[in-house]
């Protein structure tokens, strides 16, 4: 099967391999829950009607946390084993919350839901804290499975983890410079596919990918990097580039930041798999602005222009947004921001951007 | 606006604007330092320290009851932050950006010492980050782990058992980003914290609530409500955000005595009082009005709000051999105890009961949106209860978008129903 198939149907299979846990974002360590031996799947169906989240949550959730939270409710949730919520967000961590609740009241029947407390305000107590809570999810996982994680098998899942972060940034690879041969429409599917997968399949099939598209000739057209809301859809990045334009990177944890550094395998497993996540992966709650945006900044100094992303729903990346327009206005790189993907204004930038 | 019942509440008003103006006096005359924090912060650290807070949410209602928060909205938009971003945490940041003192409540705010904030909503950090860079002050975050046990009677154990009620990683990362906090604070005023000093002003805070706890059993008790709601807030708040200190014990008890009177000499808010109404959510700071607006048709008072009623239930604590780990566990779970279930709809319902309330109206605050959260548990329970629920549309500083006469006409029919459905009952 495609990565792009595989991100497309993003279907969540009890094959062998063992027990199936969700996961609700990039931040829950998977390299943990594979070395105790489970099989994690990003949770991010695609429902255009959530009836049961409809019953519960408000509409001040996003669409994609209240497809989770369907899913999570309806029969299709019993295949999981458990689900894992990084506390990443302010909507996960009420996610959580409302579980537990259905559950109590007994009003729908839910995987257990575990929390993952990992903060991201860079402080010495914030690092020991989610150090100490990355411990107590191995406790947390040794007690769902009923055995122990050994530090080989977690040395084992790093290197599995590893191999496929490596893959993703030979894709990104062919993103990058001045003569990209990769569309960011196909990228998004092409790296979005390792959080649907095993990793060492995954490692595989990008490698296969890869090989093909390094036989392309060069994309034309203006180099756009997307800034806002997580784009767990090719839409945006399609909507660009039918334009003309190509997008070569994304600042969030779907596209060029989904797999970042390789986790240290110098060091302690525990810790290693805890600095990863801590320090090197995206979320709205890191802090202070100087970290989070430093990726941005370096970013859209290569690009052609930069387009923000901020859709009807969001609250929270359009306090950000004045503050990047400011920095590129500084710098005299064009940018454009839009609330939906099928914005009108998109096709007058792309050309604007064209005439120089 | 209402006139006002309680002499308390009048007291309560001048004091706060005498505090602010001593406040702006002691920072432009002689440099003394301020904090500008969010109302879930443990104030008590600040003040143990002598340094006086503004709490975020008291600046934006005292905005929005100015009627000044359109006009600040509108420029923090025009600045390129859109319309969908919370206004009840941005109002006082918007009113910084305005930069215009002659127009801003009481001369304004001046620039403070910090900022401070608890990073619950994932807005927060940003709003704090944008007003301390704006003003050139420092902000230090206490950042927030979610809960995971929420045993749902929460607060039958948060005065005595609060060790046991809050996580202990939960309460030892609160203290341990409290001596970060102490020593920012003592690097600023250069002072050094006290223990015991913060000891007995949380023992003054306990003194306090059990004033509040007085007002709410009377309140329960009586045939009809002695106070209405938006006094028992104003006298609540004006206490609360100085709390533990003598003037606050001081007016929560005269506040206590001036209810007690009323109810002994059989006085009610409203003697035509029939429909006991509940308002869940933070205050409707624009149109306070709202809160009187029907009691002379339909016999319609608001007798609870959070405000009084989470002073006894959500501040005492006792116990306080460790006064830091005490404040941990009052500041750890604000946004769990009062939006998110089981706590939120637990203690709603159980409230309600006690207050004999006939109906509620829930802010669903689309502005604010981490604050809609939890509502559809609340109001699923409370119906579940007996207990009619209307939901009201609205945010609760910023007045576009809100019409007052057809919210009032529509809540006018939600009573009539309430009526006709009580006497069909009767009959």
């Amino acid at each position: 099967m495609s990565l792009t198939r595989i991100y497309t149907e993003r279907a969540i299979h009890s094959r062998n391999g063992g027990p199936v846990v969700g996961v609700t974002s990039n931040t829950v360590p998977w390299d943990l829950l594979r070395a105790a031996g489970l099989r994690p799947v990003l949770l991010s169906p695609r429902r255009k009607e959530t009836p049961l989240a409809d019953r519960y949550m408000e509409d001040a959730f996003s669409g994609r946390i209240k497809a989770i939270f369907d899913f999570l409710i309806s029969s299709e949730g019993e295949r999981l084993a458990a689900v894992v919520i990084p506390r990443t967000s302010e909507q996960e961590h009420k996610l959580y919350l409302y579980l537990r609740e259905v559950a109590r009241q007994g009003l729908a029947q839910t995987p257990k839901p575990i929390l993952y407390n990992l903060l991201h305000a860079r402080s010495p107590e914030a690092e020991a804290y989610g150090l100490d809570r990355t411990h107590d999810l191995k406790q947390q996982l040794e007690q769902l499975t009923g055995r122990p994680i050994q530090p080989d098998a977690l040395r084992e899942a790093i290197a599995e983890g590893n191999a496929a972060r490596q893959a993703i940034r030979a894709l990104l690879q062919q993103r990058a410079g001045i003569a990209p041969r990769l569309r960011g429409s196909e990228a998004l599917a092409l790296i979005g596919a390792w959080y649907f997968m095993d990793r060492s399949e995954y490692a595989l099939l990008a490698q296969q990918a890869l090989r093909e598209i390094e036989t392309r000739t060069a994309l034309e057209g203006p180099r756009i990097l997307i800034k806002g809301s997580p784009l767990d859809s090719p839409a945006l990045p399609a909507a660009i580039e039918s334009h003309g334009a190509v997008v070569v990177a994304e600042d969030d944890w779907w596209g060029s930041r989904s797999a970042g550094r390789d986790i240290d395998t110098t060091m302690d497993p525990l810790r290693a798999i805890f600095e990863k996540y801590y320090f090197d992966a995206p979320s709205p709650r890191v802090f202070p602005s100087e970290i989070s945006d430093a990726w941005f900044y370096s970013k859209a100094s290569e690009v052609d222009g930069v387009i923000f992303y901020l859709p009807q729903e969001d609250d929270v990346l359009g306090w950000d947004y004045p503050r990047l327009r400011d920095y590129l206005g500084d710098r005299a790189i064009p940018y454009l921001m839009v609330r939906s993907d099928s914005s009108d204004e998109i096709g007058a930038f792309i050309e604007r951007l064209r005439h120089g | 606006m209402a006139e006002k019942q309680l002499e308390c509440t009048v007291r309560a008003a001048a004091y706060q604007k005498a505090w602010f103006a001593q406040l702006r006096q002691d920072v432009f005359e002689k440099q003394k330092p301020y904090a500008i924090v969010q109302a879930d912060m443990p104030l008590e650290l600040f003040h143990t320290m002598d340094v006086p807070v503004v709490s975020n949410q008291w600046w934006a209602a005292m905005v929005a009851a100015k009627r000044l928060a359109p006009h600040y909205l509108d420029g923090l938009n025009a600045q390129g932050y859109h319309e969908g971003l919370c206004r009840y945490c941005s109002l006082s940041l918007a009113s910084t950006i305005a930069e215009d003192p002659a127009q801003a409540p009481w001369g304004g705010l001046p620039k403070p010492a910090l900022f401070s904030a608890r990073l619950t909503c994932d807005c927060i950090q940003r709003v704090f980050e944008i007003w301390a860079a704006k003003l050139g002050s420092p902000f230090i975050p206490l950042d927030a782990p979610g809960s995971s046990e929420l045993p749902p009677r929460w607060w039958e154990l948060s005065r005595y058992r609060w060790n046991e009620l809050f996580e202990s990683h939960r309460l030892d990362f609160m203290v341990a980003q409290f001596h970060s906090l102490i020593a920012r604070l003592e690097q600023i005023t250069g002072s050094t914290f006290d223990p015991a000093r913060l000891r007995t002003l949380m023992e003054g805070v306990n003194q306090q609530e059990e004033y509040f706890e007085e007002v709410r059993e009377m309140i329960c008790k009586a045939p009809k409500t002695p106070v209405r709601m938006h006094e028992q807030v104003s006298n609540v708040m004006a206490a609360q955000w100085l709390r533990g200190s003598e003037w606050a014990i001081a007016h929560a008890r005269a506040f206590r005595d001036e209810v007690k009177n009323r109810v002994d000499a059989g006085l009610a808010a409203c003697p035509a009082e029939k429909l006991r109404l509940m308002w869940v959510g933070a205050g409707l700071w624009h149109d306070t009005d709202f809160y009187t607006a029907f009691e002379k048709q339909y016999g319609a008072v608001f007798v609870w709000s959070m405000y009084l009623a989470f002073g006894p239930d959500g501040y005492i604590r006792y116990g306080l051999d460790d006064p830091l780990r005490a404040l941990a566990s009052r500041t750890v779970s604000f946004n769990e105890q009062l939006h998110n279930p089981p706590w939120a709809n637990e203690w709603i319902v159980d409230q309600a009961k006690r207050h004999r309330i006939d109906a509620a109206l829930v802010l669903e605050p689309l502005g604010t949106r981490p604050s809609a959260t939890g509502n559809l548990f609340i109001e699923r329970a409370l119906q579940a209860a007996g207990i009619p629920v209307l939901p009201i549309v609205a945010d609760m500083v910023d007045a576009r978008g809100w019409n007052g006469s057809e919210m009032r006409e529509k809540v006018g029919q939600f009573l009539t129903g309430l009526s006709s459905s009580a006497a069909r009952d009767r009959a």
